[in-house]
């Protein structure tokens, strides 16, 4: 699946094209080299806001790669998700390089997985498992919640020697929301008919935004604005016009998995919204502003994620509607890492409103980071596609 | 006019040609390590003219014979109208995959759904579990067929159902009640996939595994509805790519 017109230039236009982590590890090294501590992060529910402001800058540690699950396998289970066997393997091989440059690891009880994960890394870096309260709807959740994240504060405080004040919480909150209206402005641009943007340049773009400050963004958002409006002005855009545009949603998808989003493009469709925290999940919502409780608002901000595992997580229904809405896909695709059991359950609930609310026809995949099911999953896109 | 349809599966190849609206000639052959090899052979000596290619090696085919590829629901879809004009629900069930695929009244599919990637309740399946009571595949279906009592089978993973059959056997279960424990699990599963298309007769049942007689009454007594076998229900994918390569022309 090419652009309309060939030699278009990238969306973001240096030596890393194609090396998202290649990219912010260069981000992340430089500020190390400049004196700022790294939190390595493993979930979109790190508060980002309460990292920046104790003046340390995120690292999004590695679990997206097949090749360190046959070492992870030789402690833990191998009927485990994929993700949570790929983090624990890139650990015991000393394989990461966002781990070996973390000072401290920010952890998240998402899961049971993961949280038993953690337990086994714990000795590696300093570690802060932050309880989080999964009936978000419950009105001690919210107060819980901050809870923690003044204790990821204090955490954070005293592992790097730093201090983070109300005001600079409160200025981060307003970088965010800067930052996330940029992103989805570009995010807009996907969802044009047809796309300005393939899937690649969107993801890359994600995955530097997770962890660069606003300020840092301000050039590069520049440009790939001005990139844009150029591929709109001449008329380039991505795929046919004719070509089936795909919501994909579900777990985080990255690395080897992203082979998914490989085989729709196979098979003539293009992935026009990424419904996952790899994807689009990161910058929604806006965080409330002069509140005079920044932790609060940080807090409330990101329990709005809707994470299956959260319940009930009535929240991503609605923000699918707001996705297809915007997106006007063609089709929806769920990815299901396997042993992910909350997404793979409630894929029956998005299957269901997929089909009944918005009447797309709904494809789920469930799979690994190995290459061994490729071609059973093209037989089912481009069975999905063929029924169009 | 000739036309040729391909039908490259993941345990048999299938080739059908039709000439002037009739199928002229079918060849089937097992997939082997080569199925490229496989393809040539069973194309040689046949008549000439448009190729159209299904099954899970369609993308290999296509680099040799440049002819168009479409996936095994299409084929079905054609195919089993072209056998079954009042057909509204087909279950394919063949070497490593089950599909169940609802068509509209005038034959375009509606809905279809797919077994998950693994094999169980396959053919394949049905071949491994064959073997490990130590029958052909035609005297596994004579023996389950003529079974007065059936044993339950409750794995459905290849490997474990394996472990499952030879510790039923070395608790001295006869064997027929095996077998056909077995062909009702396997029926089951493929009910519940039925279901999940919404089942509207007529109802085709396509697909290797389908030359199983008693495959094809567990299903019947499991949906309480009849199921229609074709003659050759092995060949309809590959019909459907005849039906379709005349379409193109």
């Amino acid at each position: 699946m090419p652009f309309n017109v060939p030699d278009v230039k990238p969306l973001i236009e240096d030596e890393f094209v194609g090396e998202a982590a290649k990219r912010a590890l260069q981000y992340i090294q430089t500020k190390r080299a400049a004196g700022m501590p790294v939190a390595g992060i493993y979930c979109g529910y790190a508060p980002m806001e309460v990292i920046r402001a104790v003046g340390a800058v995120p690292a999004i540690l590695c679990a997206f790669a097949n090749k360190t699950i046959a070492a992870a396998e030789a402690v833990l289970p191998a009927n485990l998700c994929p993700l949570i066997k790929s983090s624990y393997g890139f650990i015991i091989t000393d394989t990461c390089p966002f781990f070996g440059i973390s000072d401290a690891v920010v952890a998240e009880t998402t899961c049971d997985g993961k949280k038993k994960m953690f337990e086994l890394i714990s000795e590696y870096k300093p570690m802060f498992v932050m309880d989080l309260p999964q009936l978000p709807d419950e009105k001690e959740a919210l107060a819980n919640w901050a809870v923690m994240i003044t204790k990821l504060q204090g955490f954070l405080e005293k592992t790097f020697s730093t201090s983070a004040t109300p005001e600079g919480i409160e200025r981060e909150i307003k970088a965010t929301n800067i930052k996330n209206r940029l992103m989805n402005r570009v995010f807009d641009y996907a969802a044009k008919k047809p796309s300005l943007l393939k899937w690649s340049e969107t993801y890359e773009l994600a995955f530097l935004a997770q962890v660069a400050t606003t300020a840092d963004l301000q050039p590069i958002f520049r440009e790939v604005f001005k990139t844009i409006e150029d591929r709109e002005a001449k008329g380039v855009h991505y795929g046919t016009a004719s070509a089936p545009r795909v919501l994909v949603t579900g777990c985080p998808v990255g690395g080897d998995s992203t082979k998914v989003y490989k085989i729709i493009e196979e098979a003539g469709g293009v992935v026009v919204a990424m419904d996952s925290c790899t994807g689009m999940k990161p910058f929604m919502t806006e965080i409330e502003e002069n509140t005079g409780d920044p932790i609060a608002a940080v807090a409330a901000r990101y329990l709005q994620l809707p994470c299956s595992c959260m319940t009930p997580n009535t929240r991503r229904l609605d923000e699918l509607d707001k996705t297809i809405a915007c997106f006007q896909p063609d089709v929806v695709i769920e990815v299901v890492l396997h042993a992910c059991h909350s997404y793979n359950i409630e894929a029956y609930k998005i299957m269901n409103h997929a089909k009944s609310k918005h009447n797309l026809p709904y494809l789920k995949i469930e799979t690994d980071y190995s290459d061994g099911d490729v071609e059973q999953i093209r037989t089912r896109v481009e069975a999905l596609f063929d029924s169009l | 006019m000739t036309t040729l349809g391909l039908d490259i599966g993941s345990r048999t190849i299938k080739l059908v040609v039709r000439e002037n609206g009739a199928v002229v000639l079918t060849r089937k052959e097992l997939t082997s390590y080569d199925p490229l090899a496989v393809c040539r052979e069973l194309l040689r000596n046949a008549p000439g003219g448009p190729l159209v290619a299904t099954g899970y090696g369609r993308h290999l085919i296509k680099e040799y014979l440049r002819c168009e590829t479409i996936s095994e629901i299409k084929a079905f879809a054609l195919g089993a109208r072209a056998v079954f004009p009042s057909c509204r629900t087909i279950l394919d069930i063949g070497g490593q995959d089950t599909k169940a695929i609802a068509l509209t009244a005038d034959g375009r599919i509606d809905k279809f759904h797919m077994n998950d990637k693994c094999a169980a309740g396959t053919g394949r399946f049905l071949e491994i579990m064959a073997t490990a009571l130590g029958l052909s595949l035609g005297d596994f279906m004579t023996e389950a067929l003529a079974a007065e009592t059936s044993h339950p089978i409750n794995s459905m993973c290849t490997v474990f159902a394996e472990s499952e059959v030879i510790s039923t056997i070395a608790r001295g279960t006869a064997r027929p009640a095996i077998a056909l424990g077995i062909h009702q699990a396997i029926a089951a599963r493929a009910v519940s996939l039925l279901e999940r298309v919404s089942i509207t007769e007529d109802i085709l049942f396509a697909g290797g595994v389908a030359l199983n007689r008693c495959m094809q009454r567990e299903i019947e007594n499991k949906l309480g509805r009849k199921v229609h076998a074709p003659p050759d229900p092995q060949i309809i994918g590959a019909l459907g790519c005849a039906l379709l390569a005349a379409n193109n022309v």
